[in-house]
């Protein structure tokens, strides 16, 4: 097991003319709940899309749990859970088909798809929902079934794109929840967001991102504390850090 | 060449036996919604061979000193195969892959693009299986087909149903909408239920068009299924065969490389 969960090097995607990520560059430890943050068109998504192999790369490296992105991108996919930005639940599969059919695709054995179903719906609070069809889910209830769905194969890393993007803020603290037991179990957690005050309160480690730049990058007390030390303003939150960066 | 040969290599080595999960996905669903699925697949042609027999079959008596309701059976057979194939591949599968998100949540998991296009290839199969082969058992049972050589037809229907497949999902692989499809039904596939020998001998028309016959998937499938159906073995079989097989790789393998465009930036 590799002490990082993921290392980048010198990370560039352009298309045709528009640079979508420039030299990014960094690491997130095993155990980290680690966020990258920017506003809209920044580079989170294509960033998140190299790791789940949905973009391929113009240049540079990324290493997944020591495996190289370009040759072992499979057994990497094995060792992902993927949350992406647009919810694409089977609408035409129950809840609990939806964990049972992912299950598959994995090459998961039905006994052991079926205890793991069990157990997320449980933990998402969803198991009153087992039959229901999905277009009856509300959007909270949907958001935390895509959420257990990449959980089926029980990966070490999860890979989660603006998972709380609007919604109310009672589900938005249940999915921080479920999050934090998540990476409290040892699962690493890479997340992306704009919302600045969900990135103080759950990221340990952060990068910013602004026009495929890494603009910011580190410990998020020391993001916070550096900041603070510099004596521009004594109470400086990561929304205002934020959006000095986009102005510069 | 080499190149060619490098990639036909490394589409082969993604493909497993994970291409049954996502056949059976959409096994799964189908068995939600398989009543009006029935009525198009196993109804329909069911109609034109009651039309044919009752109807036109007592103007025109016989084709080739073979009555004419036996002479159009293997046309059928191969005909409602391809449409099944060709509708499920199309609007089934660009559904899935454009609308609906299922192939972008499953490229996340260890199935391949390759094993995605497999399963989608064999369940547009199955539905041209299920379709082809009902009209078969009504031949059977109404005596239309009495050929030692009929138990070869099944294989020959899930032949047609991969080139049908594989030659639509191609065609869903680059279209924009839904719209896109009515090129593809007119064009290709209605033209090739009227003049792939389905109805009558090809050899009615004339040779400038018979050139063009020739290159018809269809009709090396209804060519197959009619020599079967007739008792006859001829080499012409192996010919049909082997366009058969051509076509099915073909597009097989073009589906894979422009779904990947198409998916993967």
């Amino acid at each position: 097991m590799s002490e990082f969960a993921v290392k980048v090097e010198n990370l560039t995607k352009t298309y045709d003319s528009l640079i979508a990520l420039n030299d990014v560059s960094f690491e997130v430890k095993a155990g980290d709940f680690f966020g990258i943050i920017g506003p809209n068109g920044a580079g989170k998504t294509t960033l998140l899309k190299i790791l789940y192999s949905f973009v391929t790369p113009s240049s540079g490296i990324v290493n997944v749990s020591g495996f190289d992105l370009n040759s072992d991108y499979k057994k990497i996919k094995n060792l992902l859970g993927v949350v992406p930005q647009e919810d694409n639940l089977d609408e035409d599969l129950s809840v609990f088909e939806n964990l049972m059919v992912y299950s598959m695709y994995f090459g998961i054995p039905r006994k052991e798809s079926l205890r793991r179903a069990e157990e997320l719906l449980g933990f998402f609070d969803l198991s009153e929902k087992k039959r229901a069809k999905v277009i009856s889910l509300s959007g909270g209830l949907r958001r935390r079934l895509l959420i257990a769905r990449a959980l089926v194969n029980g990966p070490g890393i999860i890979i989660l794109d603006e998972p709380t993007m609007g919604l109310d803020p009672e589900y938005r603290h249940n999915i921080w929840n479920k999050l934090k037991v998540l990476n409290k179990s040892g699962v690493t957690v890479l997340m992306s967001t704009h919302y600045m005050d969900e990135a103080e309160r759950l990221f340990k480690n952060i990068i910013m991102l602004n026009h495929g730049k890494i603009v910011v990058k580190g410990d998020i007390s020391d993001v916070l504390g550096d900041r603070y030390k510099r004596g521009i303003n004594e109470t400086r939150s990561l929304e205002e850090i934020f959006l000095d960066m986009v102005k510069k | 060449m080499h190149a060619f040969l490098n990639k036909i290599r490394d589409i082969n080595g993604n493909l497993s036996q994970r291409f049954f999960a996502v056949w059976y996905r959409n096994f799964r669903v189908w068995l939600k919604f398989y009543k009006p699925s029935i009525i198009g697949d196993i109804l329909e042609p069911l109609l034109f061979l009651a039309a044919f027999s009752l109807g036109i079959g007592k103007f025109i008596h016989y084709i080739h000193g073979v009555p004419y309701i036996i002479y159009i059976v293997p046309g059928i057979i191969a005909s409602s195969s391809m449409y099944a194939a060709a509708f499920e591949a199309t609007f089934g599968s660009y559904t899935r892959m454009a609308t609906k998100g299922v192939f972008d949540a499953i490229l996340v998991t260890p199935v391949s693009i390759e094993e995605i296009v497999a399963g989608e290839v064999i369940w547009g199969t199955t539905k041209a299986f299920m379709s082809g082969a009902s009209v078969l058992l009504v031949a059977l049972l109404f005596k239309w087909i009495v050929s030692p050589y009929v138990i070869f037809i099944p294989f020959i229907i899930i032949l047609n149903g991969i080139m049908f497949s594989s030659l639509s999902l191609f065609i869903t692989s680059f279209s924009p909408s839904y719209d896109f499809f009515s090129y593809y039904f007119t064009i290709a596939v209605s033209t090739m239920f009227l003049f792939s020998g389905v109805f009558y001998p090809v050899s009615a028309l004339p040779a400038f068009i018979r050139f063009f016959v020739y290159f018809m998937p269809l009709y090396h499938t209804v060519s197959l299924i009619r020599l079967l159906d007739e008792g006859k073995f001829s080499p012409l079989i192996f010919l049909n065969l082997i366009v058969i097989i051509l076509f099915s790789l073909i597009f097989f393998y073009l589906s894979v490389i422009f779904i990947k465009k198409r998916l993967i930036t």
